[in-house]
């Protein structure tokens, strides 16, 4: 296992090396400038700032110069925050899309893999379509309608929690949930397909062979086949939570990473579409990496090569 | 089942809960403060960029700057009336170019004596270009502040009244020229090299190495680049500072209440360069010092900022509430959510309340709207067929039917106007241009050689993306099609290709809104002048900027504003943009908060913001007096 998590690791550099140079020209290929406005700059104060970024040097240099600091650590100025550091702005982001992750984890969990529990168990009877027909409401219903709704009646409507903001565990729960239902429901109809693929199998019929207890058999057998699915739709989702929800964020205020992956591309923030861009593409890898691991442990047919 | 019936009950019970709380208020969502009386809360929008006055230009940042710094003159909240603020008293020359002010013995905020010389250092600093300031252009009103900015030559010791071809000629002996302009204190010529600018680095560094010290109509002259030492503004002693204009400006003082006059404390970025720090952070909690009725404690990047009152400003008493909580709230959709719920009090002048739900918040009692500093129009691109006919331009803009617009479509109650100044600007009487003519617009249209529209090429409009443009668009689409029977497609695009084809006049038609810095009809104007960098119509005419130019050497204000009216009247003559309606602001303000009264910026001083305890119980029969304070006079 060691081995093979060392060569994934080295495997992982040019990996990212493709996407930071791709990314790098492709923003740049955009139209428009980081310091135009509504109202013109003079072409004058727009060298100026130019020449600050760097930006007057010709690309090639500029990209030598971005990959060199990337090296170091340093992911350069932020244009739309001009007294930022992207480093900073991601230092001050990332612990808040984190959290909300978390809960939003949690809860997908907690909830999806219930309600796929419920399906599978009790499949073709009123616990099973209720789970599921929620599941794929809970599919169908994208957050930006599932956040307003849950404004709506939580909020507006009985006051039990704020609109909006960030602070306390109170600003933490409407995010929360709005974010980890649509995975809850992914979750729950994996769960139940992992579950029902190994329901009938061999090793299951001897546990129950053996006198285990149900809750024994779900526990330790079926759900250890029945989570593979869960653990590799996992992976990527939980890459993508960490890296935030631009919408979701936008609806509840929140200050974390999520809207920058919209509004530095908009505002032209060059350094700071890059910064986003390579937090994502290193959770994404490492994540996968996770999930490939995981693999080893959850199925025992798996074993990788030393 | 069960967990059905208990989500239909809690559905029920919200609903009822939902019906009972609207129809038992006029006043949208809650009444009573969520907070202790020494607290505001309210939202600023979007993180600011700089709260620096220096490099300032987004309105949430000036905000901040306008309560945390004082200037020499304020704003009056309500009328906006030029107030003393740091300077007591001010004296102004007969010819109207220069002013002389006296400044309060006052302090910045860590107990530093501010001084004439903060003022000098910050104006300056504002007009070097190493500071970068987009805002450097609104500080060109200071004698000679434009060529320090724009780093031109100055040819120093040169009789200003010799014929320009001479010193046009010594000068393209070195380096092409693309503009000179003569000075007249100290005597010389500014000279503007010619070429991309990328190139005139090396061209000003090539001139001043060829030219200086050589003759020019038989005197040795020095060439150099332009320092800030020519610049119209000295302090003569700690207390006294000079200004001389470039021109008799009326609306001066109004200027000078403008977020980038105020001054910054030098001795906090000059200590912070000192220790090898970035003296941009010098606005950080921990360094920033101010001037002003608050100071900043807490900055939570992207969630709020934290003021508390500076026991240093020098009117401090007149601070009524000792706390501000500014949030950044972009989402107009989500800030009118917090408004309901009595998590912000008041969601400020950098929000707009959304559109789609102005008719419902109208029938509120918390609801205000009143008309707003600026103007909503399309471009028309002069140099594009068949734009480029005044005929076309004409009729296009007759065939709209401004009151319907903004009846039915924009819904804000903005002022249709077919003019360029909004009416009653500082004493300006508008032109009161017809708004909608559509048998002229058709004749017009007819005479230009598209009669019924027939053989008329098709035209796009360009809009930044947004609902609210859109509509509008839509709107004028519609329009032109019942009243001049042509096409015109409409294109949405993203906001900074948008920005690039304006600047490239790549378009046909665009839209714009143009929001005034000062309440004088030049700010406006100023917009069609040929050396504006926000001219996007290619519109470039001498009278024109003829008639500005005289308007800005007028003292007389009346006369001035005749001038002023006459530009207008040509401009409009001309048509090259098609005005649609003048702003509003629409506010939402929570009937326990006190001291915010309408002005045509919507700029409101949080000094004179105060909560009224009374809500605190029960809503209050009796309203409490809240009339703005008066006129402060010059001492």
């Amino acid at each position: 296992m060691g081995p093979f998590i060392i060569r994934r690791l080295f495997g992982l550099i040019p990996t990212l090396l493709i996407i930071v140079t791709l990314s790098f020209f492709l923003i740049r290929l955009a139209p428009g400038s980081p310091f135009s406005d509504e109202r013109a700059v003079p072409p004058e104060v727009k060298a100026d700032l130019e020449a600050k970024y760097g930006l007057d040097q010709p690309l090639w240099a500029q990209y030598f110069r971005y990959v060199g600091n990337l090296l170091r650590g340093d992911l350069g100025l932020s244009m739309k925050y001009p007294q930022r550091s992207v480093n900073e702005i991601i230092a001050l982001g990332f612990p808040v899309t984190l959290t909300l992750a978390s809960v939003a984890l949690v809860w997908a969990l907690l909830l999806g893999i219930t309600a796929g529990i419920v399906g599978a168990v009790r499949q073709n009877t009123v616990w099973d379509y209720g789970a599921m027909t929620a599941a794929m409401v809970g599919i169908s219903v994208p957050t930006f309608v599932l956040g307003p709704l849950m404004v709506l009646l939580l909020s507006l409507t009985l006051y039990w929690f704020p609109p909006a903001g960030w602070g306390t565990w109170r600003h933490i729960i409407l995010p929360g949930i709005t974010l980890g239902t649509i995975r809850a429901a992914y979750i729950a109809r994996l769960t139940r397909g992992g579950m029902l693929e190994v329901v009938r199998a061999d090793y299951i019929r001897t546990a129950r062979a053996k006198g285990l207890r149900e809750s024994l058999v779900i526990q330790r057998h079926m759900l250890k086949g029945g989570l593979l699915p869960v653990v590799t739709y996992l992976g990527p989702a939980i890459a993508f939570m960490m890296v935030g929800s631009v919408v979701v964020e936008k609806i509840f205020n929140t200050p974390g990473i999520g809207p920058y992956f919209v509004d530095a591309a908009f505002n032209r923030d060059y350094f700071l579409v890059m910064g986003i861009v390579v937090l994502e593409s290193v959770f994404l890898l490492l994540m996968n990496l996770l999930v490939d691991i995981a693999y080893g442990f959850l199925d025992p047919r798996i074993r990788y090569e030393s | 089942m069960q967990s059905t019936r208990r989500l239909c009950i809690l559905l029920l019970w919200a609903s009822a809960l939902a019906s009972c709380e609207s129809s038992r208020s006029d006043y949208f969502g809650t009444v009573r403060p969520k907070h202790d009386p020494d607290i505001l809360w309210m939202n600023n929008g979007a993180e600011p960029q700089w709260i620096d006055p220096g490099k300032c230009s987004d309105s949430n940042g000036g905000d901040v700057i306008w309560n945390t710094f004082a200037g020499l003159v304020e704003a009056h909240p309500a009328t906006l009336e030029p107030m003393p603020d740091i300077a007591h008293n001010w004296t102004m020359s007969d010819d109207g170019a220069e002013y002389t002010f006296f400044l309060r013995d006052t302090d910045w905020s860590d107990g530093y004596k501010l001084t004439a010389h903060d003022f000098e250092w910050s104006w300056k600093r504002v007009l070097d270009p190493a500071t970068a300031s987009k805002y450097a252009s609104i500080a060109y009103v200071l004698k000679n502040g434009a060529a320090f900015n724009q780093r031109a030559l100055f040819l120093r010791g040169v009789d200003p009244d010799i014929p320009e071809v001479d010193v046009r000629g010594f000068m393209e002996s070195a380096i092409p020229v693309e503009r000179l302009e003569a000075c007249s204190e100290p005597p010389g010529f500014f000279v503007y090299p010619d070429g991309d600018v990328d190139e005139i680095p090396k061209l000003r560094q090539h001139a001043v190495e060829t030219l200086n010290k050589g003759f020019l109509a038989g005197q040795r002259v020095e060439l150099s680049v332009v320092d800030s030492s020519i610049v119209g503004v000295e302090a003569v002693d700690n207390f006294t500072l000079r200004v001389r204009l470039e021109n008799p400006i009326p609306y001066f003082l109004n200027l000078l209440s403008f977020y980038t006059f105020m001054p910054v404390p030098r001795h906090v970025i000059e200590q912070l360069k000192d220790k090898g720090f970035n003296p941009d952070l010098w606005t950080r909690p921990r360094n920033i010092v101010s001037n002003g009725a608050y100071v900043l404690k807490e900055w939570k990047f992207r969630q709020y900022m934290l003021f508390e009152k500076n026991p240093r400003y020098w009117n401090a008493d007149r601070v009524r509430t000792p706390q501000i909580k500014a949030y950044m709230v972009e989402s107009y959709n989500t800030c009118l959510n917090l408004y309901r719920t009595g998590e912000i009090d008041f969601p400020g002048g950098n929000t707009s309340l959304p559109g789609e739900f102005m008719d419902h918040l109208r029938a509120f009692k918390d609801f205000s709207n009143e008309p707003y500093l600026g103007c909503y129009f399309y471009w028309f691109n002069m140099k594009e067929p068949p734009l480029d006919n005044p005929q076309v331009r004409k009729a296009l803009s007759l065939a709209i039917d401004r009151q319907s617009l903004v009846e039915h479509v924009t819904r804000a109650g903005q002022i249709p106007t077919a003019d360029l100044v909004p009416d009653g600007l500082a004493g300006y009487d508008s032109l009161k241009s017809p708004l909608f003519d559509p048998d002229k617009a058709k004749r017009l249209l007819a005479a230009a050689g598209y009669p019924n529209g027939i053989g008329f090429p098709h035209l796009t409009l360009i809009y930044n993306t947004s609902e609210g443009h859109k509509q509008v668009a839509e709107a004028a689409q519609q329009m032109w099609k019942d009243h001049l029977e042509i096409d015109v497609r409409i294109e949405n695009q993203e906001w900074k290709v948008y920005l690039k084809n304006l600047e490239l006049m790549n378009f046909q038609m665009a839209r714009m809104g143009w929001i005034g810095d000062y309440p004088d009809p030049y700010t406006f104007l100023e917009l069609l002048s040929k050396h504006s960098g926000n001219n996007h119509a290619g519109f470039s005419d001498k009278h024109y900027d003829a008639l500005l130019t005289q308007a800005s050497r007028t003292t007389d204000p009346a006369d001035r504003l005749a001038i002023l009216r006459q530009a207008e009247q040509y401009a409009v003559e001309q048509q090259p943009l098609l005005p649609l309606y003048v702003y509003t602001r629409s506010q939402m303000i929570k009937p326990y908060v006190k001291g915010i009264w309408s002005n045509y910026q919507d700029r409101h001083a949080w000094k004179y913001i105060w909560i009224d305890e009374r809500w605190y119980d029960r809503v209050p029969q009796v309203p409490s007096g809240d009339s703005p304070p008066p006129m402060v006079q010059k001492s």
